[in-house]
């Protein structure tokens, strides 16, 4: 038998933390340090807690109010517009598709651009990923605001909302998957000789694409998501439908509604889950 | 005693080891030889249970270790304990702790996953660090170490499942003859001070020759030999290589980690 923990006595533990102090733990400095830290978190969400005044009493009559909702929404109904909600929701899977489309394409580029391995001019790089956090600092809902303002009601301004906010958000996972990139695969492009878009073309995008592809497909179904609620600014889709129910206290239809919604993001999820298991399949790349 | 009987498996219409019958003693220092392909790694793996096999058999001390499940096949695992050739350490994790994952399964869940290991826990991965010269980097991150050192890191994680059996699969393919022969010398010395059992796959025939106490020559899955080492013919290394030794020693030359004599002669085989 090889010398198991049965032989490890009082003198064996007092031999080994002689050698490697650190291994026992680290030093009381750093546990000091270390609670400190923990008593601030815990002060941090005592003080946030208090100041919005939440308390179990208020949790509790919320919890009733929603009971009553969905008491109301008990049995679903489609009212008397079943094909504008229809219409609605197409018109959101649509907006969607084509925001990110549109997003993904145009963070291939920049997502080059933003990579540390491939940028190369420290200014430049960071310019643009200020620009990048800049853009994702603001939320869709809020482009959404700005572009119906500038090109008036209706869908164009969610795709341009979903469109503008994603940029950056892909753009910024694109450049991180670019960084991740194995070195040594670019290293056997750039050895033969080849000039630097080539290595990025025949070295990193092939290691890149199935990622990039399985994170547009992921935002496509997100944005599916969210471009129910740009209905509600005026930017399009079935949000607005949406809105308008709840304003007039329709709660089955607005159950009606929302379980289509469920449906509709379960089915893109379904697809969109083969579709990435093929990606990152056997099959080579081109 | 290990017993493998009839053992297959087959990946679709290959048959990676066919029909494979091998009794192994227990504190026998075996090599496994052959071809890239020729069933050795799969061999191994069936045994540790991370592959399924296709039919056969694998028998421990009377137990029938394929038909094993939930916690009996991890308490299996844990006494056939497995080297491999790329380490398969977490890279991110620091060494001690790398080490200690060898106790997983001697422990409690909660407390592994809050990472409490008991002094002695920690005191014994710093000794089995120190007997292989690593005490010093046990706070280092894994890859931080060279090959040689974090196959080291991987045979003291072994160490720590307190096994009665060693798989190692071609444990020094990836390092260079320096540091392949300190690998090979450590699994020899835990073969005969701790009287563990080692089962090593080898792909150049010197080293086996070197270290091993038995010899089994694989060839598209089937055993083609099993002797000592003195019994390994010329025509028996045909067999296994197709090639002569002389080729193979040339090839071997240009190619491989081969490890020829032992540095320390007190290891060597009686």
């Amino acid at each position: 038998m090889s010398p198991g923990l049965a032989t490890i006595d009082a003198a064996a533990v007092a031999a080994a933390r002689a050698k490697v102090p650190a291994a026992f733990g680290s030093p009381p400095t750093q546990r000091v340090l270390r609670w400190l830290g923990w008593l601030a978190f815990a002060a941090w969400l005592g003080t946030v807690l208090w100041w919005f005044d939440v308390s179990p009493v208020r949790i509790w009559n919320g919890i009733a109010g929603v009971m009553t909702i969905l008491r109301l929404m008990v049995p679903p109904s489609p009212g008397e517009h079943l094909d504008d909600i229809l219409r609605g929701l197409s018109e959101s899977v649509a907006m969607a598709f084509l925001g990110t489309v549109m997003a993904a394409i145009v963070a291939v580029p920049l997502g080059f651009l933003g990579a540390r391995n491939v940028a190369t001019s420290l200014l430049f790089r960071f310019s643009l990923r200020r620009v990048f956090d800049g853009f994702r600092g603001v939320d869709q809902l809020i482009w959404a605001l700005v572009y119906v303002r500038a090109v008036g009601l209706g869908p164009l301004a969610g795709v341009l909302a979903i469109f503008t906010a994603d940029i950056a958000v892909l753009a910024k996972l694109y450049a991180e998957a670019i960084e991740n990139a194995e070195k040594r695969q670019a290293e056997g492009v750039a050895s033969a000789g080849a000039r630097g878009v080539l290595v990025m073309r025949f070295g990193i995008l092939p290691q890149v694409l199935p990622v990039m592809l399985a994170q547009a497909l992921y935002y496509f179904e997100s944005n599916t998501r969210s471009a129910a609620i740009l209905g509600i600014v005026g930017a399009g889709g079935i949000g607005l439908q949406v809105a308008e129910r709840i304003r007039i206290r329709a709660w089955d239809e607005v159950a009606f509604i929302i379980i289509l919604i469920l449906l509709t993001v379960a089915a893109i999820d379904l697809l969109s889950s083969r579709l990435r298991q093929r990606l990152i399949g056997t099959a080579p790349l081109h | 005693m290990l017993e493998l009987q009839g053992l297959t498996r087959r990946f679709g219409a290959v048959t990676a080891v066919d029909d494979v019958t091998l009794r192994v003693s227990n504190g026998q220092m075996l090599g496994v030889i052959g071809r890239s392909g020729a069933g050795k790694s799969t061999m191994l793996r069936l045994i540790n249970r991370l592959a399924e096999p296709s039919g056969g058999r694998i028998m421990f001390e009377g137990t029938d270790v394929t038909a094993l499940r939930g916690k009996a096949l991890r308490d299996w695992r844990t006494c056939a304990a497995m080297i491999f050739q790329q380490f398969n350490l977490v890279q991110r994790l620091d060494v001690l702790t790398n080490v200690l994952v060898g106790r997983l399964n001697h422990r409690g869940t909660l407390s592994s996953l809050l990472k409490l290991f008991t002094a002695e826990e920690r005191a014994l991965a710093i000794r089995t660090l120190d007997r292989f010269d690593l005490a010093e980097a046990a706070l280092q991150r894994a890859d931080t170490l060279s090959g040689g050192q974090q196959q080291r890191v991987a045979i003291a994680r072994a160490l720590l499942q307190e096994p009665r059996i060693l798989l190692a699969d071609e444990p020094i393919a990836s390092l260079d003859p320096r540091n392949g022969r300190v690998v090979m010398d450590a699994l020899r010395r835990i073969n005969r001070e701790d009287g563990l059992t080692v089962i090593c796959n080898l792909h150049t025939l010197d080293t086996a020759r070197a270290y091993c106490d038995r010899i089994v020559g694989m060839a598209k899955g089937r055993v083609v030999f099993d002797g000592a080492p003195a019994a390994l013919t010329a025509h028996m290394v045909r067999e296994i290589y197709g090639m002569t030794e002389d080729e193979l020693a040339e090839a071997e030359a240009v190619t491989s980690t081969s490890v020829g004599t032992l540095r320390d002669p007190a290891l060597a085989i009686a």
